[in-house]
């Protein structure tokens, strides 16, 4: 006889009390809430602390899509999806606009999320102060008190260095005016994705126990200075080699023949849908 | 029928939190309806949000503070243990409080502290969603322009405003009613008392 297993693999007490920490996560936008994470099947820093939000949340008539890095068949994301499917039955997509729950490590979607889907991104380091100071009681302290010249002090100094901020991922944020917080490593040019977004955005950190959330439609600005500006990565005057796309988070590989440097949609959901739209395009064009 | 302890609640969790997330957007719960089979004087409502989010990790109150009766069969179907509105983690309202119970339970519950600010109390309300006499206008995070509310009374509203004057500390409210109905209103959202008759 096969031993029952349990929806979305989580007895109903762990999910309750990632489920109360969600609320207190939304109540107070940016603020890390400590959880007791619990051990899972799969490797730490491979996404337990998003993996065990999406447990908690997920119900059978849910949509799931898991990515990352932009892609939704790396291991990553493949072993995270079968111990979903497997223990909740769900049914799995690639198209962003058909998922209702999306997990992601590095990337949000190109596509604009909706009012009806929650994005759950994975972290591995939730403390944007880390940087600056190595006690996890003392950045408790930073925050409770609003004390963030620290972090200001740190950006500066790479203006310094570098005449710009020389943040890559994971570039710092103000939610609602009031905590800083980590967006976990997406590039740059996701950060403005998080201001005023239609979906709800949650956060996991795993191996460091800690959810939190920015809500639909609150103010989420990047840490920058009035006289440096926060920029996103520029993909100026380039484009997609494959589907074409402008605009987009784009990476940068070297063509195996000519060896030049060639641009491709990081997100290839993204891509895979416009390759097809452009054939179908194609193909009606033929027979028209 | 009985209340499917894995699927139902999991249905009440994402209502909750889609209004937690979206403030005074009032969702339904209708789905469930006829499943409640437990001996509580509570409405639908209110009972599901209770199973939903407590466990022998949690701590309530009761008001009005005459309900012992029903203090002591939460605490035998959730297994939270029942204590003073000061230590409480949620406390629960059911339609019978006074008004000047309620504003004296926002006086002194727990807000949380700048080092814990999660460590607030949640109040669950039973009320009503179509009080004819009040009028307010939500705005703030969740919300894209402003959202009405008729419910609560303007002494409520007042005494729940001045617990989010410290932000991040405060309290957050889940309001439930007897026609299987919540919505939430969380610290962060700004309350604005527009008609009172
Ligand atoms: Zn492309």
């Amino acid at each position: 006889m096969k031993a029952k297993t349990h929806f979305a693999f989580f007895d109903e007490g762990s999910k309750k009390e990632i489920r109360r920490a969600l609320l207190k996560a939304v109540a107070i936008p940016g603020y890390q809430v400590p959880f007791a994470s619990r051990e899972m099947p799969i490797a730490r820093g491979w996404g337990t602390g998003g993996l065990q939000i999406t447990l908690s949340l997920i119900g059978k008539q849910d949509v799931l899509k898991v990515i990352d890095q932009g892609a939704d068949e790396s291991v990553n994301a493949v072993s995270i999806k079968k111990l979903i499917s497997k223990t909740t039955g769900v049914r799995l997509v690639e198209r962003t606009e058909d998922a209702t729950l999306i997990q992601s490590r590095h990337r949000i979607p190109e596509v604009p999320l909706t009012k009806n889907q929650i994005l759950v991104l994975q972290v591995p380091m939730p403390e944007p102060l880390r940087g600056v100071e190595a006690s996890e009681y003392q950045t408790k302290i930073l925050h409770s008190e609003e004390d963030y010249s620290g972090a200001w002090l740190q950006l500066f100094e790479q203006v310094m260095k570098y005449g710009k901020t020389a943040t890559g991922a994971d570039h710092p944020v103000y939610v609602n005016g009031r905590y800083i917080m980590a967006p976990s490593p997406i590039p740059r040019f996701d950060n403005p994705k998080l201001h005023q977004s239609d979906a709800l955005i949650l956060f996991g950190a795993g191996r460091e126990k800690k959810i939190y959330a920015v809500p639909p439609y609150a103010d989420v600005s990047s840490l920058a200075f009035d006289d440096y500006p926060f920029q996103v990565e520029s993909f100026a005057g380039e484009n997609c080699h494959l589907c074409g796309a402008e605009n987009v988070f784009l990476d940068e590989l070297e063509d195996p023949v000519t060896n030049e440097t060639i641009y491709q949609c990081n997100d290839t959901s993204y891509c895979l849908e416009r390759l097809n739209e452009n054939e179908e395009a194609e193909v009606r064009k033929t027979y028209a | 029928m009985a209340i499917d302890e894995v699927h139902d609640l999991q249905f009440v969790f994402r209502e909750i939190l889609h209004t937690m997330s979206r403030p005074g957007e009032i969702q339904s719960l209708r789905k469930l309806e006829g499943k409640n089979d437990l001996d509580l004087p509570l409405h639908d409502a209110t009972l599901f949000t209770l199973l939903t989010l407590f466990d022998a990790e949690v701590s309530f109150h009761v008001l009005p503070r005459a309900e012992n009766q029903v203090a002591g069969k939460i605490s035998a179907y959730t297994l939270a243990s029942h204590t003073t509105l000061a230590k409480a983690d949620f406390i629960i309202v059911l339609p019978d409080a006074t008004e000047a119970e309620i504003t004296e339970a926002l006086e002194i519950c727990k807000k949380g502290t700048l080092i814990a600010p999660h460590r607030a109390a949640t109040f669950i309300i039973d009320t009503d969603f179509t009080e004819r006499n009040i009028t307010v206008r939500l705005t703030g995070p969740g919300i894209k322009e402003q959202t009405m509310l008729h419910t609560l009374s303007n002494n409520i509203w007042e005494a729940r405003n001045t617990t989010v004057t410290e932000f991040p500390l405060g309290v957050d409210l889940i309001l439930t009613d007897s026609n299987m109905q919540l919505a939430c209103v969380p610290r962060t959202t700004n309350v604005e008392v527009m008609e009172v008759e």
